[in-house]
């Protein structure tokens, strides 16, 4: 028998620091959206409140609650302590201050956003520097090190591909490869260091969340080896403008999805647990959208029809993939951060609340299905250039994203 | 003590672990089969060797906190030494009925 003790839970204030201020950007986010729909149903994404509400929702919300989720999962996923967590605060600081500059300057003058732009950077470069450092400390690296240190590498290159892209529009350097470097800082961006994220982490939570057992962990290294090829292939092909390795790289990030679809099914099917709950089903069902996301998108690369559908597709991966494991996900983290915080000094002596208890678990599918709802009329909207539509959709989502930021604070009163 | 008041407060320390639950699992830590051994080191001092569902479990910390604070609130006990191990790991079969029925099995 191995004895094993730890100390390593990490001061509910860093997580809930980026929690709370994700919960802000993502509102002002969703009214940015829902007040410039007329230029997005026109599909003149680049304006400059367009591209500081896009900001906002994928660095503001998206990024900052991964960062703030990775405070808290690292050092339990990983059984290390968080390297520096004076550092965390201080990488708090800059980040946020560097997306709500950057936001701003994007909105009133755009050409003023390289220092802001800076600044957020080095902020998400602090970040990239404490995981390193703690992911180092970790006593035997396994296949959820490579998932997660794979997706910060990412997020490193995605930072490089935008500082070259900054660089590029003020000096006209590499300008040749400027399309290529966009699209590699979006692929990367989201495929790269959210997708990988989110892989490796539901590799830790799905048998938390269903108790699974007895599950096999090989094909991991398979589903991680095909995205990995995928999104190199696919990078590759925007530099070398070749159809046949766009081609073949989507299809090697299908390969790579649907097989981690058929990895977190097996882990499902082996569950003890019998009934699942809502937040987590919600996780699963994002899964389920990204492999359509990923058929559709192998599609449109075997058609030559990726230039038109690149825009809805991007927007259904952000939201119905992406966004979603993040809700699902968070909706279970948050009441478990303060419960920690709460009842860890307590349990044994008093009856404590059980984590389900802790959250609105009724609100939860209303809610989801509020969201789903909303995204799929936005993209009706969009698709068919009708204004109502949009306006409706988008409405949705801003009253679900209140309602979500509404269940997660009231959880601090529990 | 004797042999017999042994083993009476080692049942009253399984019997008062139960009050130390799963938030997860809304079950307690022994009917979830956590609990792998209770003894007796001295007259007023319990060594609990328990183990999680899974190694980096989030509440691993909490947990084991628990054992210690429900065990240091009995009065027959002044001091208490908790090992958690992974080996053997947690499988459902150390699940008790209650257990098992607690998660609609």
């Amino acid at each position: 028998m191995i004895p094993q003790n730890l100390g390593s839970e990490t001061n509910i204030k860093l997580p809930f620091s980026f929690i709370l201020f994700s919960i802000i950007a993502m509102i002002l986010s969703q009214t940015l959206f829902l007040v410039n729909g007329e230029s997005l149903i026109n599909g003149i994404y680049r304006i400059p409140a367009i591209w500081s509400a896009a900001h906002l929702f994928i660095l503001g919300w998206a990024l900052m609650i991964a960062m703030g989720s990775m405070y808290q999962l690292v050092p339990v996923a990983f059984l290390t302590p968080i390297w520096s967590e004076k550092f965390g605060f201080i990488q708090f600081g800059v980040t946020a201050i560097g997306i709500v500059w950057f936001a701003g300057a994007l909105y009133i003058s755009p050409e003023s956003a390289l220092i802001p732009g800076v600044v957020m950077l080095a902020g998400i470069l602090l970040f990239i520097v404490q995981m390193g450092m703690t992911l180092r400390k970790q006593a035997k690296p396994n296949i959820l090190t490579i998932f997660v240190g794979s997706a910060l590498l990412c997020l490193f290159i995605t930072i490089a591909f935008g500082i070259t892209l900054v660089i590029s529009m003020n000096t006209g350097f590499a300008g040749s490869y400027y399309t290529s470097i966009f699209k590699s800082h979006i692929l990367i961006g989201t495929a790269g260091w959210f997708t990988l994220l989110i892989f490796g982490f539901s590799y830790k939570m799905a048998p938390m969340f269903s108790l699974s057992h007895g599950y096999p962990m090989n094909l991991a290294k398979y589903v991680f080896g095909m995205y990995a090829a995928g999104l190199i292939m696919v990078v590759l092909s925007f530099f070398l403008d070749h159809s046949i390795m766009l081609t073949g790289g989507f299809l090697l990030l299908l390969i790579g999805f649907s097989l981690f679809l058929y990895h977190i099914s097996i882990i499902v099917k082996k569950r003890i647990k019998k009934k699942l709950d809502r937040p987590f089903s919600f996780a699963l069902l994002a899964i389920i959208f990204g492999e359509i996301i990923h058929l559709l998108a192998f599609i449109a690369a075997v058609t030559n029809t990726l230039n038109v559908f690149v825009g809805p597709l991007m927007a259904a991966y952000l939201f119905l993939w992406i966004a979603f494991s993040i809700i699902g996900y968070l909706y279970k983290i948050v009441p478990f951060l303060w419960w920690t915080h709460k009842y860890s000094q307590i349990i044994g002596k008093k009856d404590v609340p059980a984590l389900k208890d802790m959250i609105n678990e009724k609100l939860a599918l209303p809610l989801f299905i509020i969201f789903i709802l909303g995204v799929g009329i936005v993209s009706g909207g969009l698709v068919l250039g009708l204004a109502v539509l949009f306006y409706i959709g988008q409405s949705l989502i801003l009253l679900a994203s209140i309602i979500f930021g509404g269940a997660i604070l009231a959880v601090m009163k529990k | 003590m004797n042999l017999q008041e042994q083993v009476e407060l080692v049942e009253k320390i399984r019997t008062n672990l139960k009050k130390v639950i799963d938030p997860e699992l809304n079950i307690n830590i022994v009917d979830l089969g956590l609990i792998y051994d209770i003894s007796l080191l001295e007259d007023r001092v319990a060594a609990i060797t328990m183990t999680l569902t899974t190694p980096g479990c989030p509440l691993h910390d909490s947990i084991v906190g628990g054992v210690k604070y429900c065990l240091l609130e009995m009065e027959e006990i002044d001091d208490v030494d908790v090992q958690v191990v992974w080996e053997p790991a947690w499988s459902p079969e150390k699940m008790t009925e209650a257990g098992l029925r607690a998660i609609g099995r």
